[in-house]
């Protein structure tokens, strides 16, 4: 079947009744607990993932996608009026969006971000239409020892690429891998790390780690911290919300380079939306005529980080579901989901379950326009929401987890390793290690081993496999210019991110 | 702001440390194998000398340059913590109910000021929501009071 027929197909499996509910579902809840200060997207994935257990794989896996552009669509509204990003990647939209709420057009700006996510979004959604079926059929190719490679130079680029010092970040990736370790060992049954606890012979849970690390910790680290400031008083209606003739003549390009730049690089491994709105940003700022009116309220400022945020958000789909290599965190939380669900993603997946593929695809322009139909309607309760104190918020997350965690098995055994992992989340905050990584490297462990044994079991326990191979040779040295780019950063005494975000954010880049 | 930068030194501390920890256990109970054929203890292992030898490049600098002691924020993280040790306690000898007040009540201490009269009523309101929600709603299968045997 050609691609068309494909999605054809894909749109009957996304239309179906269920489906379609808790894609509905899924885009709704991800807006409703995306939006509430404080709580990012992966937070907010991480506390939903219980109830994603009790469908079929199809379902969880088009629910959680809806709840993954839901809560990032949620977390720009917070950054436009009130200033505090839930998620990095909506930080970009304080930028000049928070401006233009207090000029008195937040209504605009809450407008341009629904369209521009919906723009870029689409075109992303055309573009792994376009390129997942191909980057399959290529990685059908691959051998263990380039699945290895691509794997290394997966967790190396999420570990440069992240904010704070990039040793910090690898060491986390690298604490990742050791959780990953723990349980039995596939080849020859061993049990690792368990100290005779059955519940841990099949490893640690997913859902534990991630609701620990990112509910918990970021309950106990925002606890004090997190005030309600004022949040706008002015009425946002209908009429406040439509952009001028003149916005629109001054958004439409940058949401097209947005896009352009969000669908780079929401497909490179490790890159993600975070980066991807920072570089267009930057991009906007240069183009601009009067790069002066950035940060003061320019609509393009919204428009194209905001388009590029949420290409990203789809292309960021392309490696995860084509070569099972996750992109960024949130991407591994999804692959882990697949996983519990008994599904492996890499390039068979397209063809065993072309239903799940296709119909995910489908889905996702499904839910984009119950995010646009939802969204514009409902921006005063999204408003009303941020008026919600964060002392009465925090208890109730709370509960939410520990009821979401005890449903999976009925057991408080889970309860009290997701506590065990909050208390470790808090350290990690403390210590200023950005734990995002530690979740790639826990889903990729188990499967980075398994390549590496089988590649030195077929090359006889010749290391020269991953050289002389062209396809693992090209992933280890892209890796390996990454780690001297790492080291030379550090010895500069700046990170990437932060190199990225200071020429966004602040004064014209240096020598402009 | 101190000599050192402590964030750092005790961070890169605890991984040397745990990476050690990870070295030794892999090779003292696990088989290493051989390049041609690697044992279950072979990947572990590296991780631990990797996860030392990061801990090292994150301390060492760190010795030699200002920085900020961190301090942790005792009494939410207690209180927190706290707060879903009490869930984990409650929910299985007496309900749902008792459950949700362990943790609207405990984990409301982590705040300075004390609203004792809201926390009861978000207490109420959320323990209502929670077994309409998940008992009810999704059938999980836990009633909202357990007395007596269990």
């Amino acid at each position: 079947m050609d691609t068309l027929g494909m999605l054809g197909m894909g749109f009957l499996v996304a239309l179906s009744p269920e489906n379609l509910f808790y894609c509905f579902l899924g885009v709704f809840l991800g807006t409703f607990i995306g939006v509430l200060p404080g709580i990012g997207s992966l937070a907010t994935i991480s506390m939903l993932l219980p109830l994603t257990f009790h469908v079929p794989a199809t379902t969880a896996i088009i629910m959680l996608a809806g709840i993954y552009y839901g809560a990032s669509y949620g977390g720009s509204t917070a950054s436009i009026l009130l200033n505090l990003p839930g998620t990095p990647s909506a930080a970009v939209a304080c930028l000049d969006g928070y401006p233009m709420a207090k000029q008195g057009r937040a209504g605009v700006a809450l407008f341009m971000t629904t369209i521009a996510s919906f723009v870029g979004a689409s075109l992303g959604i055309v573009i792994l239409t376009l390129f997942a079926p191909g980057l399959a059929e290529v990685a059908l190719s691959f051998g263990p020892a380039d699945y290895f490679a691509m794997m290394l130079l997966g967790l190396v680029a999420a570990a440069t690429l992240t904010q704070g010092s990039p040793a910090k970040g690898i060491a986390m990736v690298l604490f990742g891998l050791c959780l990953g370790m723990v349980g039995t060992d596939v080849q020859t049954g061993q049990q690792r790390f368990t100290f005779d606890i059955p519940y841990l012979s099949d490893g640690v849970s997913l859902v534990a780690i991630a609701m620990g690390i990112f509910g918990v910790a970021e309950v106990i680290g925002s606890i004090g911290r997190v005030t309600n400031r004022e949040v706008t008083s002015q009425k946002i209606t209908m009429r406040s919300m439509m952009p001028t003739k003149a916005d629109w003549k001054a958004s439409w390009k940058p949401m097209l380079r947005g896009t352009g730049v969000g669908s780079f690089f929401g497909a490179l491994p490790g890159a993600g939306g975070t980066i991807a709105s920072f570089m267009s940003y930057a991009v906007e700022k240069k183009v601009a005529k009067d790069p002066s009116r950035f940060g003061k309220g320019a609509i393009e400022g919204i428009a194209a980080p905001e388009s590029a945020n949420n290409a990203a958000a789809q292309t960021a789909f392309i490696p995860t579901l084509t070569l099972g290599i996750p992109g960024d965190s949130v991407m591994a939380l999804m692959l882990g989901a697949l996983i519990i669900q008994g599904i492996q993603p890499g390039p068979r997946l397209m063809t065993e379950y072309p239903e799940l593929f296709w119909g995910l695809i489908a889905s996702f322009w499904l839910g984009n326009i119950m995010l646009l139909v939802l969204n514009i309607p409902l921006i005063g309760l999204w408003v009303a929401m941020l008026r919600i104190p964060y002392s009465i918020l925090y208890p109730a997350i709370l509960l939410f987890i520990c009821i979401g965690v005890f449903s999976i098995n009925n057991s408080h055994f889970d309860v009290l390793v997701v506590m065990f992992f909050g208390v470790l989340g808090y350290i990690m905050i403390k210590l200023k290690f950005e734990p995002a990584p530690l979740l790639l490297g826990f889903i990729l462990g188990p499967l980075m081993e398994e390549h590496l044994r089988r590649a030195m079991l077929l090359s006889r326990g010749d290391l020269a496999v991953f050289w002389e191979r062209p396809i693992s040779a090209g992933f280890l040295s892209v890796t390996a210019v990454l780690l001297l780019f790492a080291i030379y950063a550090t010895i500069r005494g700046r990170n990437v991110a932060a190199a990225l975000r200071r020429s966004a954010a602040n004064n014209p880049p240096a020598g402009a | 702001m101190y000599r050192r930068d402590w964030t750092d030194i005790i961070g890169g501390l605890l991984l040397l440390v745990f990476g050690v920890w990870f070295l030794w256990h892999a090779q003292t109970y696990y088989n290493l194998g051989e390049m041609r054929r690697m044992g279950p203890g072979a990947f572990p292992a590296g991780l631990g000398v990797l996860m030392a030898i990061f801990g090292l490049l994150i301390m060492i600098p760190a010795w030699f340059r200002p920085g900020d002691l961190p301090v942790p924020a005792i009494r939410p993280l207690i209180c927190i913590i706290g707060g879903g040790l009490g869930f984990a306690l409650v929910v299985e000898p007496y309900g749902l109910v008792p459950a949700t007040f362990a943790v609207v009540c405990i984990s409301a201490l982590a705040e300075r000021e004390l609203r004792p009269v809201r926390t009861f009523i978000l207490a109420v309101a959320l323990a209502i929501m929670a077994v309409t929600v998940f008992s009810k709603g999704l059938g999980i299968p836990v009633p909202a009071f357990r007395w007596g045997s269990y």
